[in-house]
């Protein structure tokens, strides 16, 4: 890996992880190394989630009633866990996404340059 | 929990399968398997930090914190054992009398009844108001019912499985050799169905007894009665006993533990109905407006306390209809053996001053040990600083130094509830078989139940916090910077305040306890020494209650007349006098009198006695002339006590004045006789009437006796006199001295246990005020060193630690002292022969404790100044 391209990787903010995995899950059960792989693929490897702590963000969910486990076989015929998405959760995907776009919308305004409010 | 362990069964597999599928992944990508290896890890994180992440986020975090600060304080307190065994003693001793007397507190007045289910059982009491006209007569207790006002509560309740009444302190005469008045109970005939008291041998009462007055003569009789007058004999029940003339057949023995439904203990229960047998002359079934029979409930499953309310007041409001200006309340509550209004009303306000009394010294004790805490912060607190630099929250250093303390308060509480559970039922259980011959014995069960391990552990709780909070707080954000530097000996402004103020409240608090205690000693002298205003030595007073022995009025005069008669003539006796009370003797009479032109009543207390009273107690009659002989209570002449006449008649001669009485009758002064405390020891100057005896006067009768002789050998004879007129009478002889004791027992007790508790807190507090002295010497080694390097003489350096230690002990002095004031007041309206301001307990007191202080600031004070300077600067 070059430096260059490690300083076009972010660092994730506390609780994005939460709201990347449970969008992540919306499109159906995974197992967490596919979970891992899909934000990276997803974000053009730009968010770089360091893969363990995707375990306490799953743990945090299940505790909260997010999301669900079930045990099931991958691809691979390998025995695996797969989280999936609960009715709470799909609410609480709805919620935290229109929380991030106006987050995300009043940063962008703030961070806008100084030269293109004037135009 | 269960969801916890499951859900982290599997997750060291889950984190290796993750890491499989990655190293899969970059060997897919052309990685060599163990490149891909660690690429995988170094994706991946710390696993272990990842593991201990992951379970965090199952545990409750506070518990096990909790469980941790456990552990560390207990580890740290082991490691201080010197302050740990202070601190715990403290506590103990604190914690361990104030249960000690809630236990017996509790055992009088909140225990319940001593049957089974006893929370079920409902006492029930009236109160009457009147509007204009309406009277009621009392026996006993002016709450109680009428038996056909137990009859109405009993057939229409619709809350009670059953209703019992009862007429307690039955006096009665047991006639089987040596003859002796004991004490039972008239019960309805339920009582030990509803009270499903059943008794050990035979039967409890059935409803037949209770079927026509007087005919059922039976009798159930107590455990003690059967074991202490009949030898436990196993074929008593079926034999026939005599109480008060009249054969009883016992037709049960009751269990040991039950002593009846009063403080007193019951020696046997007959029926209700065979009242008049046992009190002749005195119908009381028959008298609707009389209260004398105490009423008990036990309520059906589901009812609540607001139905029971409801549904009784229907009930009185219906009685009340029959009794024209009359409205009745009802008290009702839980029974125990203090359940009716008057009695509450005096045990509340007497309980809550000694229990007061008693957290006083607890509160010491914290202060006590707050002060050794916060000595020990002093020498923690490098460890805090550095706890707090290394990110430790305030909160959570709070709270692990709080958990220390409670753990500490804890151990104490335990230690001393047990050690004072233990020793106050053996105290109490050798005062109730040690106390005076006359006073009735007393059902008091002190063992600990629930209300005082609740009391116990709330006391406790109380204490740890108390003694605790103040350290945490202060230990918690000291200047991290200075500490660190190990500059932690200075002196800072804030510590000293607060050292100050608790030396301070301690010294405050111990003086209104001191002074207190010796405001009781010098009332308790005053007592000791009184000079009552008659000649009280060399007199026996006897006591005869004839009518409770079966005695009708003629009997009864034809028997004392033969009495006193036999009295005159006993070798050794001088002078023999009736009355209707004894002087002291807590027998009270009195009456409403009106002067005549006058509306207003006047209460005034009486007493009927012979001529011989005046000339055998030594009261001189000042003006005008005593009774004769034959003056009875017919006739019109009174005798009234100099301040007597000085308040109704001021500056006019008494003599020839009429009095009159609410009956309409006139009475006339024919005599003034000198003041004398024969009432109420300690009211020199109170009103007070003297009129003649007659026969009515008989039953019962005081007879007093003025002896030459030894006391023993006139009561011996007194004994045999009335024995030789009837062998089964019962007869009461003491000493006219004794009464004087019943005077004094209150004070003497309360005297006791405050000087007990003054003793305690003066011990307290002079370990506090040594305590804080040492603590401040330590911390200023240092400064003290320089003011000696500076040629501070060992004087000054002396002089100024003392007044640093003193300052705070005459402020807390002067508090107390003010406080006391106050105190004092109070106490003197409770207690007999206390000046609310007695010179010389609030003198001697405050210079006695503060002697004690001294020498308790004079022993670390010496260290100070055996301080080498040079060891003292280098030690920094």
């Amino acid at each position: 890996m070059s430096t260059e391209k490690q300083k076009e990787r972010i660092e994730l903010l506390q609780g994005t992880l939460d709201l990347l995995i449970l969008r992540t899950l919306q499109l159906g059960p995974l197992h967490g190394h596919a979970i891992a792989k899909a934000i990276e693929f997803r974000s053009d490897d730009v968010l770089q989630v360091e893969q363990g702590s995707l375990y306490p963000a799953l743990h945090r969910l299940i505790k909260r009633g997010w999301i669900s486990v079930a045990e099931g076989t991958s691809e691979n015929n390998r025995r695996a866990k797969f989280y999936g998405l609960t009715a709470k959760g799909k609410r609480q995907l709805t919620v935290e996404t229109s929380k991030w776009e106006k987050l995300a919308g009043a940063i962008a305004q703030v961070l806008r340059p100084a030269g293109q409010e004037e135009r | 929990m269960m969801r916890r362990k499951r859900m982290l069964e599997h997750l060291d597999e889950d984190i290796r399968e993750h890491l499989d599928r990655e190293t899969q992944d970059n060997i897919d990508r052309g990685m060599s398997p163990e490149d891909a290896h660690y690429a995988a890890q170094r994706k991946f994180g710390n696993v272990a930090r990842i593991k201990e992440q992951t379970h965090a986020v199952w545990s409750i975090v506070w518990l096990e914190q909790f469980l941790q600060d456990l552990r560390f304080g207990a580890r740290t307190l082991w490691r201080s054992p010197g302050l740990t065994v202070a601190a715990i003693s403290a506590i103990a001793l604190g914690v361990g009398i104030n249960v000690g007397i809630f236990s017996v507190l509790n055992g009088m007045a909140l225990r319940l009844l001593p049957v089974p289910r006893a929370q079920e059982i409902i006492s029930v009491n009236q109160i009457f108001h009147f509007h204009g006209q309406g009277n009621r007569s009392t026996h006993n207790n002016s709450g109680w019912f009428s038996y056909s006002e137990y009859l109405e509560y009993r057939d229409h309740n619709d809350v009670f499985s059953g209703v019992v009444a009862y007429e307690p302190y039955l006096e009665a005469t047991l006639a089987d050799g040596d003859v002796r008045q004991i004490l039972g109970t008239a019960a309805s005939c339920n009582y030990f169905d509803v009270l499903t008291e059943h008794p050990a041998q035979g039967r409890g009462f059935v409803d037949s007894d209770c079927a026509t007055a007087g005919a059922h003569a039976v009798v159930v009789v107590s455990d003690e009665l059967w074991r202490g007058r009949f030898a436990a004999d196993p074929s008593l029940v079926g034999k026939k006993i005599v109480l008060n003339r009249t054969a009883y057949t016992v037709v049960g023995i009751a269990r040991p533990e039950f002593t009846g439904t009063e403080p007193i203990p019951s020696t046997f229960w007959v029926p209700v109905t065979m009242q008049e047998a046992l009190e002749p002359g005195q119908n009381r079934l028959a008298d609707d407006n009389m209260s004398w029979l105490a009423m008990l409930g036990r309520t059906r499953p589901g009812v609540t306390m607001e139905e029971i309310r409801a549904n009784l007041g229907v009930i009185a409001g219906r009685i009340d209809q029959r009794h024209p200006g009359r409205t009745t309340s009802l008290a009702i509550h839980t029974a125990t053996f203090f359940s009716s209004p008057e009695e509450r009303e005096f045990l509340i306000p007497v309980a809550s001053v000694i229990l007061a009394a008693f957290a006083l010294v607890l509160l010491i004790a914290c202060a006590n040990v707050t002060n050794l805490l916060l000595a020990r912060a002093a020498v923690r607190q490098r460890e805090i600083a550095l706890r707090l630099s290394l990110g430790a929250g305030r909160g959570r250093l709070v709270r692990q130094l709080l958990t220390e303390s409670l753990l500490l308060s804890l151990a104490g509480g335990a230690l001393g509830s047990v050690v004072a559970l233990w020793s106050f039922i053996r105290v109490t259980r050798f005062v109730v078989n040690h106390l005076p011959h006359d006073v009735p014995p007393y059902a008091l069960n002190v063992a600990p139940n629930l209300h005082v391990l609740v009391y116990a552990l709330l006391l406790t709780l109380f204490a740890g916090v108390a003694f605790g909070l103040a350290p945490a707080l202060r230990s918690s954000r000291p200047d991290l910077n200075s500490s660190m530097q190990g500059a932690s000996t200075s002196y800072k402004r804030s510590g000293r305040w607060l050292l100050n103020t608790l030396v301070g409240s301690q010294v405050a608090v111990c003086m209104v306890l001191l002074v207190s205690a010796g405001l009781l000693l010098r009332g308790l002298y005053y007592a000791q020494t009184v000079d009552p205003g008659f000649a009280i030595k060399g007199v026996a007073t006897t006591f005869l209650d004839l009518g409770k022995q079966g005695y009708d009025q003629p009997h009864a005069t034809q028997f004392m007349m033969r009495f006193r008669e036999r009295l005159r003539g006993l070798p050794g006796v001088v002078e023999v006098a009736q009355a209707e009370s004894a002087p002291l003797s807590h027998d009270f009479f009195e009456n409403h009198f009106t002067l005549p032109g006058h509306a207003d009543q006047l209460g005034i207390e009486y007493n009927h006695v012979s001529p011989t009273y005046f000339l055998l107690t030594d009261i001189p009659i000042v003006r005008g002339r005593n009774f004769t002989a034959e003056e009875k209570h017919d006739a019109p002449g009174i005798i009234v006590t100099e301040s007597t006449a000085r308040r109704l008649w001021p500056g006019q001669d008494p003599l020839g004045k009429t009095l009159g009485e609410s009956s309409g009758r006139e009475h006339v002064v024919i005599g003034v006789a000198k003041d004398a405390q024969v009432s109420h020891l300690g009211q020199r100057d109170a009103s007070y009437l003297y009129f003649p005896a007659g026969p009515e006067d008989d039953s019962p009768s005081y007879v007093l006796v003025r002896y030459a002789t030894g006391f023993g050998d006139v009561a011996k004879s007194i004994r045999a006199a009335a024995r030789s007129i009837d062998p089964n009478v019962s007869i009461d002889v003491t000493r006219l001295e004794d009464y004087l004791e019943v005077w004094r027992a209150p004070s003497r007790i309360v005297t006791g246990i405050s000087g007990t508790l003054g003793i305690l807190a003066l011990l307290l507090c002079s370990i506090g005020v040594y305590g804080m002295v040492s603590y401040s010497v330590n911390r200023s080694v240092r400064e003290i060193g320089i003011r000696m390097a500076l040629g501070a003489s060992k004087a000054e350096v002396m002089r100024h630690v003392l007044w640093q230690a003193l300052r705070p002990v005459l402020i807390g002095g002067t508090v107390g002292v003010v406080l006391c004031g106050v105190v004092s007041g109070v106490l003197s309206s409770m207690m007999f022969g206390l000046g609310a301001h007695d010179p010389i307990a609030f003198v001697s007191v405050p210079l006695f404790l503060l002697a004690v202080a001294s020498v308790a600031t004079f022993i670390p004070a010496r260290r100070a100044m055996q301080v080498d300077p040079i060891a003292a600067l280098r030690c920094e």
